[in-house]
């Protein structure tokens, strides 16, 4: 154990995130530390930590209360009801999910909805997804877009609702990206929920011009996003982007 | 959906309302993560953890996350508004974390790092009341805490390695 090696303070301060003990000033040190060693958290952590609590749980776990169960079953039967998959229509190109797990959640997404019984999403156009946010939320959040610099041409609008946890973008103007290339990628600044943008998910416009929607993915629940900034990225997204190529931005 | 919340309700309220005391706040923290359940699914990989432990690790996040917010971190809330659970990250080292091998790994640790462990996962006392408890000093429970969860973790590691693997 070598308590100067930046690799053990790292280790070190992953496992206190874990525990939930970092301060202020470990966090922004487990940042430095992962952008210097070129590295994130180890998940592993966490989920050992969540092991461990469930491990000596067992014995006392307590029941659901009935009426909160009453308004979980309400709210996973309104969300199931609300809840669509978008498909690739209206020009819209290949969506592209960006998430850290994706190389080893892929096979087994359909494994876990099953298991869990996360079922019930219907099918409709994402345009139709768009109007039914519209239709249904009431606090939807709405902006519109303005193209930067070599990409001032682009321009849209944006619809969030944090209530429903769902947004789309109507988007024109932006060049037909090759996905083998570069993808577009979209940026939600929710200084509420984190001090870095979260990663709202990386797409493609497939058709010059015409405008088209996009479902937002957002990773993470936002709570009261302030601005919607898309990037062009490396294929498939990064982590964290540097914003060489800023597209457009929305904000209030 | 239903089912989900049928068989993993209880080890949420039961994760989340050891965190958090207030009845009210702990129904909404547990609404979010079912919410999160649903949005997040498709992370799961049964070859990593069991169904409880992802689920368990989104409660434990929740409402540690609830805490941080509320400037209310357990142990810390002086220095709340530290931890940010974040996007869970890009890397997973490989470990394997079903509910027997956690337990046997946890019988191997030294008597006062499993004393610890009971102190904080199982009776729920912050850092300060561990402290004061044991007498020993604050940064020493963290710090033990802390390494206690590395030693683990590299115990399971070795245990998930594929030179650990029976031959087929």
């Amino acid at each position: 154990m070598n308590l100067l090696d930046p690799n053990f303070r790292f280790e070190e301060l992953c496992a206190g995130r874990a525990l939930g003990d970092l301060t202020r000033e470990e966090q922004s040190e487990l940042t430095a530390l992962g952008l210097e060693l070129g590295t994130d958290p180890d998940l592993a952590f966490e989920l050992l930590a969540a092991s461990i609590e469930l491990d000596f749980l067992k014995s006392t776990v307590e029941p659901l209360p009935v009426a909160l169960a009453a308004r979980l079953h309400r709210s996973a039967a309104e969300m199931e009801a609300s809840s669509v998959i978008v498909h690739p229509t209206f020009g819209i190109g290949r969506r592209v999910l960006h998430h850290p797990f994706t190389g080893w959640a892929a096979a087994a997404a359909v494994a876990l909805i099953a298991a869990l019984g996360l079922q019930g999403t219907s099918e409709i156009s994402p345009l139709q997804a768009q109007q039914k946010l519209r239709s249904q939320a009431s606090d939807l959040v709405d902006r519109n877009f303005s193209g930067l610099g070599i990409f001032k041409n682009a321009s849209g609008s944006v619809i969030w609702s944090d209530q429903l946890q769902q947004g789309y973008m109507t988007l024109s103007g932006i060049p037909v990206n090759d996905p083998k290339k570069s993808q577009y990628q979209l940026w939600i600044v929710d200084p509420k929920r984190d001090e870095a943008p979260v990663d709202g998910g990386v797409f493609d416009i497939p058709t010059d011009g015409s405008p088209v929607v996009i479902p937002i993915a957002a990773k993470l629940a936002l709570t009261h996003p302030q601005a919607f900034v898309i990037t062009l990225e490396q294929p498939g997204g990064v982590v964290k982007s540097k914003q060489e190529q800023v597209v457009a931005l929305a904000k209030g | 959906m239903d089912l989900c919340i049928t068989q993993f309700g209880g080890i949420v309220w039961s994760i989340v309302r050891r965190y958090i005391k207030d009845s009210a706040e702990a129904e909404d923290v547990v609404q979010e993560v079912f919410t999160e359940v649903w949005k997040k699914a498709a992370s799961f990989d049964p070859t990593i953890a069991s169904e409880s432990t992802f689920i368990g690790m989104i409660a434990r996040r929740r409402a540690i996350d609830f805490l941080r917010r509320q400037g209310r971190q357990p142990g810390f809330e002086s220095l709340a508004a530290a931890e940010s659970f974040a996007q869970p990250t890009a890397e997973i080292s490989s470990i394997v974390c079903d509910p027997e091998t956690v337990k046997t790994s946890l019988a191997n640790l030294p008597e006062d790092t499993r004393e610890l462990f009971h102190l904080f996962f199982d009776a729920g006392f912050t850092h300060p009341e561990i402290a004061e408890k044991t007498g020993l000093p604050l940064g020493t429970v963290k710090t033990r805490l802390r390494r206690g969860l590395i030693v683990l973790r590299e115990q399971l590691q070795r245990i998930g390695s594929p030179n650990n693997q029976p031959a087929s």
